[in-house]
């Protein structure tokens, strides 16, 4: 078995859309991958038809080298997984909950090890309605956790969650990599991609865009870094200096830009510059293409639109 | 390893949503407390077994006559409540809508006055006036006192229950296992649906027939427990008790189960949202409920729709559990209201199977 999760010409049509279209997929063992993508962008079809919730018109999945033709309780016996809207019972507990969901599982992970794993010790007896955003998204966690699965798909984990709450919903997914699980998950925001992700898929209309590391879908774009410069004093003349420098010197306002692929390489020079020349720069800065640059360009959209 | 036993998840299924129920406060009054208050509020007020007393109010004359003096003591022989009230406070009770029938006297004699909104009370006590009237006139001729015609009281199945409280208990008993299946069933089943709860069960291996059989189960045994709890009250607050046989009771109850239950999980078919299921099972409740006689007889409806509701599964259903419950009768006879329930269940689970969906 090579990989975790195969996924080969993935379609499902819905009476006025294609909400995918064609996806193919290839999920390593114990790697962190995630779907990103605007709203409507087919995210949360392609994960749920993954996960067996939804029956695909076309295309063919593998998990584990199962195919939910054949094997649909086994898989379901080795995936956890967290949906987007995650509704219980009103009046269960936590611990209730999580009882009752490990015992429909032939293997299971005790509930005072996942209560203290997603921070709920002091919930565990508290009735559903009454946590949080973010308890209830933990708990959410923490039963997709309930039979030590081998993959662990997360709908937008930490949608509508504070800072903080996103924090530690990150540390749980670090912790499921580390434990080597394979995860799969969705979202919107790219730094949540970049923090959590070892490759990507970006998908727009229902089609993959491209994927790889996030290194790379940034590097396979070309987009250059920009390093900025601003002066305590008046700035110098800029093409001058541009021209010493051996690189086109952009004026923003009192702020210089420079535009380079290679900014290890241009970084020291444009100090010695700076130093040899006695100009008073007050701060240089790096900025770094992100895959909300990689975004736009590839979609001519914002991500979060 | 190998899978969790299906009985085994059956009874953790039941035992959770047993659980959970308790906690629902809400859910507990409307299903155990409000049947009882409806039992004894409505028992209590219709308590006497003898027939009805009724309140004649009278208007006082200005003097009174010796035929004033003996058709009052005649009305007084008639089981009737008399209220003799000056001209001003019977005007204002009768404004105030108390007054079912109102003697007044005019110059050549008597006037019957007849609350157009409590006909049925009014003309009750307007026959017995005119009976009494009959009476004091042949006392003041000397003419042979008329004679009286008994009146006694009986359910249909000539039985000794026969208080408005022992009419009200199947009743009760029928209507319990419609708000059952339309709510506790019908409406459950879209509110979990719509919530994505069917979806975070269809990804773990829990089979979806042990979920749903686990819920029924538990509707069910709530409701056995609601017909014991109701005839456990009848007996001990008014003596009321099954006439009919036990087995022929607890058979007609779980018909009407399985016929109720049907209904809930086919009308959940036909509603995306919890919204959309309130105005549908309104729709079904409602008329059932008003017009199908668990409260009250539908005699002075008309004839169309008398024969109407009786195509609906309630009215029949519950002819046949009062015949069990207050006169002791079997289904001999009733091939036609068991056909009724029988097509309804029948197809209400058709439509069950057919519309049911998870998602």
């Amino acid at each position: 078995m090579s990989h975790q999760i195969v996924v080969r010409n993935l379609r499902k049509r819905y009476p006025k859309v294609t909400a995918v279209d064609g996806v193919d997929l290839e999920v390593e063992a114990g790697e962190v991958f995630g779907l990103l993508g605007p709203n409507g962008a087919g995210k949360t079809t392609t994960l749920e038809m993954i996960e067996g919730l939804t029956p695909p018109d076309e295309g063919e999945i593998e998990i584990s080298g199962l195919s939910w033709r054949e094997h649909a309780a086994e898989i379901r016996a080795r995936i956890g997984v967290q949906l987007q809207a995650t509704s219980l019972y009103n009046r269960i507990t936590p611990r209730e909950a999580l009882d009752l969901f490990g015992s429909y599982y032939p293997r299971r992970r005790g509930t005072d090890e996942l209560l203290a794993l997603v921070q709920l010790e002091d919930k565990a007896d508290a009735y559903h309605v009454t946590l949080s955003g973010g308890q209830a998204q933990r708990l959410a966690l923490a039963l997709a956790l309930v039979n030590e699965p081998e993959v662990v798909f997360l709908d937008e984990p930490t949608a509508g969650l504070d800072p903080q709450g996103r924090r530690s919903l990150w540390d749980i997914v670090r912790a499921m990599k580390a434990d080597g699980r394979t995860v799969m998950l969705t979202t919107h925001y790219m730094d949540e991609a970049e923090a959590l992700c070892d490759r990507l898929a970006i998908l727009d209309h229902g089609k993959i865009l491209r994927s790889g590391t996030p290194a790379e879908l940034i590097a396979s774009l070309g987009i250059p870094s920009v390093v900025e410069l601003t002066f305590d004093g008046p700035a110098p003349g800029a093409a001058e200096f541009g021209a010493r420098l051996g690189a086109a010197v952009e004026v923003r306002g009192d702020r210089w830009e420079v535009p380079t692929h290679d900014p290890k390489t241009l970084l020291p020079r444009l100090l010695t510059a700076l130093e040899t020349e006695r100009l008073d720069y007050d701060q240089v800065h790096i900025r770094r293409p992100t895959l909300e640059d990689v975004f736009l360009q590839l979609t001519g959209r914002s991500l979060r639109d | 390893m190998p899978a969790p036993n299906a009985l085994k998840l059956l009874w953790q299924q039941f035992r959770i949503e047993w659980r959970l129920y308790l906690r629902d406060r809400g859910a507990m009054f409307w299903t155990f407390l409000f049947p009882l208050l409806m039992l004894f509020g409505f028992g209590m007020i219709f308590r006497s077994g003898g027939p009805p007393e009724l309140t004649l109010v009278r208007v006082a004359p200005a003097v009174e006559s010796p035929r004033d003096k003996a058709f009052l003591k005649a009305l007084n022989e008639a089981h009737l409540r008399i209220l003799t009230l000056g001209a001003g406070a019977a005007e204002a009770r009768w404004a105030k809508g108390e007054t079912a029938a109102q003697l007044e006297s005019t110059s050549n004699g008597y006037r019957l006055r007849l609350n157009s909104y409590l006909l049925a009370q009014g003309q009750l006590a307007a026959q017995a006036a005119s009976q009494a009237f009959l009476v004091a006139q042949s006392r003041l001729s000397g003419a042979p006192e008329p004679q009286r015609i008994p009146v006694i009281l009986e359910s249909p199945g000539h039985a000794r229950s026969t208080n408005y409280a022992a009419f009200l208990v199947p009743g009760l008993i029928g209507l319990n296992l419609l708000t059952m299946g339309l709510f506790a069933v019908g409406m459950v089943t879209v509110s979990y649906r719509e919530k994505g709860k069917f979806r975070r069960l269809a990804v773990t291996p829990l089979p979806k027939w042990v979920f749903l059989l686990g819920q029924i189960l538990q509707r069910v045994t709530v409701v056995a427990a609601q017909t014991a709890l109701l005839l456990a009250a009848a007996r001990l607050g008014f003596d009321i008790s099954n006439q009919g046989s036990y087995l022929l009771l607890a058979g007609l109850v779980a018909f009407g189960t399985a016929t109720f239950l049907a209904l809930g999980f086919a009308l959940a078919g036909f509603a995306e949202t919890v919204e959309t299921y309130g105005a549908i099972s309104n729709l079904v409740f409602f008329p059932m409920m008003l017009l199908s006689g668990a409260y009250f007889r539908l005699d002075g409806a008309p004839r169309w729709l008398q024969s109407a509701v009786y195509v609906l599964p309630l009215s029949p259903y519950l002819r046949m559990l009062r015949g069990v419950f207050n006169d002791g009768a079997t289904l001999a006879g009733q091939g036609a209201g068991l056909a009724v329930i029988g097509v309804w269940g029948l197809l209400s689970f058709a439509l069950a199977v057919k519309r049911f969906r998870w998602v």
